[in-house]
């Protein structure tokens, strides 16, 4: 009974904390354009904008267990999407949002197909494939996308009764979007159809046996990911006004892949630790060595791989308990048995897996540090 | 369950005619012939590589299989894992399956996955899933004290009651279980028969379980089958085939006796 009670508390007080951190955090990013400097208020932009392209990659590798190395084509597909639609029809922004968003989750439930008779390395290189093919293509469609020339449109523009500069207006928009996108995301995974692509990445024939449409859920991650990624590429052409094929490049896919890996995999705000390595880190070796900004980039990954396996989202985490192992065991007991962690607070870094004897396991008090922590 | 149950599908709820399957070039199962009564726990027994967990994944879809299944007057082979489940076949794998990264409560919840119940939306679908929630954690306490605990860091036996309620959710028609003694010590091992007794009793869930351990399968089962080399070489009442020792001794490499005793 008392249990019981104490899952209430604890889910009440998870709820207070995780309303006040929402609170904390829309009030800093409210502040945010008003203390910075235009072009840094611009690249925080570009942040939320990538964050919700790696949102969107989450779904598909960190939860559904698949892999994509081509969404920087749908990524591309978005912005292109809403670059003919300003340039040519003239519609205005918010009419392209969700066009772009409904166009490649379509394109996306197109490429879940084949993409369900393959995995692993086979399912990369068929999707590298498609994110080498596109820039060509939008090449050839010259009439409509431009050419190697690319479009110029409109940036967003604030409204006069807004008061704020461009850059500011840019911000806030994209910043609601983006707050959308990752709650969105959120719900999802939390959802029926979230719980299903989950389950079928961690054992595909026991979620089958279940009743888990393999199909059906394997070709939506795709579709879902494919629209956050087409939704990061309007945004893209709002913020930028600007769209070529050079732009979306292979290597956009690549990085794209790169940030959500150090960012977090799984890690619901992974994406945005993400996002911003893939927005800072390269300017910042860039800064550090003007002669071969990729080798710095390069030696970057390999350091946070090294230090943060997980991804950062998970280092607090690693970090916390390589502290707790070191403490002596009274005080690091309740620390690793505390009864609210989730699942979503990053990888537990003391969760015993199955220990190899069963009958010594099943009499020991559960939550109880693992013996390995100390000899 | 309003629908009128003719006789016949009473004692033959489960009907295996020549059911032949197997793994790609390995012939398996060389053509079983066996029914379940509605509301029975039937025991599939026999030695290592004689097929019973390849008749349990026949039945549930996992693999092909040529002859016959029915359940309930409707055909169970050709179909799909998913398409069995929908039908009520309730499948817990050999080595649990359970979603390690999920919570226990997550886990349960996906039992739960064609839980669209009377009203596909809502707070009619809610309703009938918190219901079976509550029924599940009645059977095992245990899992609601673990109810927001990663399945991967539960022990042994609480993963494989956990399997069994996530299998139960949808109170399914046909229960079907794979070596749930499986690495287990022999206390909880017995804990999970005798729920799965409770289960059977409650609810009538017919069962079909396949063990090594004889002994304690005989315990719970009303009839039980003994395979050998793809083959069913004895059938009979559960407590017949417990009694006889000769047989037992002779088709399942155990003295079920000398084991009682000792």
């Amino acid at each position: 009974m008392s249990t019981i009670t104490a899952a209430l508390g604890t889910d009440r007080a998870r709820r207070r904390r995780a309303a006040l951190t929402a609170l904390l955090a829309a009030a800093v990013a409210g502040c945010v354009p008003f203390y910075f400097a235009p072009f840094q208020v611009f690249q925080l932009t570009m942040v939320l904008l990538y964050a919700v392209a790696l949102a969107g990659l989450n779904l598909l590798v960190g939860f559904g267990g698949q892999i994509s190395l081509g969404h920087g084509a749908f990524f591309a597909a978005g912005a292109y999407a809403a670059a003919v639609m300003l340039d040519r029809y003239d519609t205005g922004h918010l009419a392209t949002l969700p066009v772009a968003a409904a166009g490649c989750f379509l394109l996306g439930l197109a490429f879940g197909v084949p993409a369900l008779r393959l995995r692993g390395l086979y399912l990369a290189l068929v999707t590298l494939a498609f994110a080498v093919f596109l820039p060509p293509l939008l090449k050839r469609l010259e009439p409509v996308t431009g050419g190697a020339m690319g479009l110029t449109v409109d940036k967003l523009q604030p409204p006069a009764w807004s008061g704020l500069a461009e850059d500011q207006w840019t911000y806030f928009v994209v910043l609601g979007v983006t707050a959308t996108a990752l709650l969105l995301a959120r719900n999802l995974l939390r959802s029926r159809v979230g719980r299903a692509l989950r389950a079928l990445r961690d054992n595909e024939s026991a979620a089958e046996v279940m009743g888990v449409r393999l199909s059906l859920h394997k070709t939506l991650a795709f579709a879902w990911s494919a629209m956050f990624a087409g939704v990061a590429g309007c945004l893209y052409t709002w913020v930028i006004g600007f769209v070529s094929p050079d732009s979306f490049s292979s290597v956009l896919s690549i990085t794209l892949l790169a940030g959500l890996v150090i960012g977090g995999l799984a890690s619901l705000y992974g994406p945005l630790l993400g996002a911003a390595f893939v927005m800072y880190v390269p300017s910042v070796s860039q800064d550090l060595s003007e002669a071969a900004p990729g080798v710095v980039f390069g030696l970057l990954i390999i350091a946070v791989m090294f230090v943060a396996p997980t991804g950062l989202a998970g280092l607090p985490g690693r970090v916390l308990g390589a502290v707790a192992s070191r403490l002596p065991r009274t005080t690091a007991a309740p620390a690793t048995a505390a009864p609210d962690r989730t699942p979503e607070a990053g990888p537990a870094p003391s969760t015993p897996s199955t220990p190899a004897d069963p009958a010594v396991a099943d009499t020991e008090p559960v939550g109880a540090p693992p013996r390995t922590e100390r000899e | 369950m309003s629908e009128p149950v003719t006789d016949v599908t009473e004692q033959n709820f489960l009907e295996v005619r020549g059911l032949h399957a197997g793994y790609g070039q390995a012939r398996v199962l060389q053509g079983l012939d066996f029914s379940v009564a509605r509301g029975e726990v039937c025991a599939v027994l026999g030695p290592n590589g004689a097929g019973k967990t390849t008749t349990l994944r026949a039945l549930c879809g996992m693999i092909r299989g040529r002859g016959s299944v029915t359940l309930n007057g409707r055909e169970l082979l050709g179909r799909s894992p998913e398409q069995a489940a929908r039908l009520g076949v309730a499948h817990v794998p050999e080595g649990r399956g359970t979603f390690n990264d999920l919570t226990v409560e997550e886990n349960l919840r996906i039992g739960a996955h064609l839980r669209t119940g009377s009203g596909w939306r809502g707070r009619a679908r809610r309703a009938v899933v918190a219901a079976d929630l509550e029924r599940i954690y009645g059977y095992f306490p245990r899992l609601r004290q673990r109810s927001r605990q990663a399945a991967g860091s539960l022990s042994g036996g609480e993963q494989q009651m956990l399997a069994i309620g996530r299998a139960l959710m949808p109170r399914p028609a046909l229960l079907l279980l794979d070596e749930p003694s499986l690495g287990l010590a022999p206390l909880v091992t017995r804990e999970l028969f005798e729920i799965v007794r409770a289960v059977n009793e409650e609810e009538r869930t017919t069962v079909v379980v396949v063990e090594q351990n004889a002994q304690l399968a005989l315990d719970i089962a009303h009839r039980a089958h003994v395979l050998e080399a793809g083959r069913l070489v004895l059938s009979g009442p559960a407590a017949r085939i417990r009694e006889d020792g000769q047989v037992a001794e002779v088709y399942l490499g155990v003295s079920v006796r000398s084991r009682k005793a000792g």
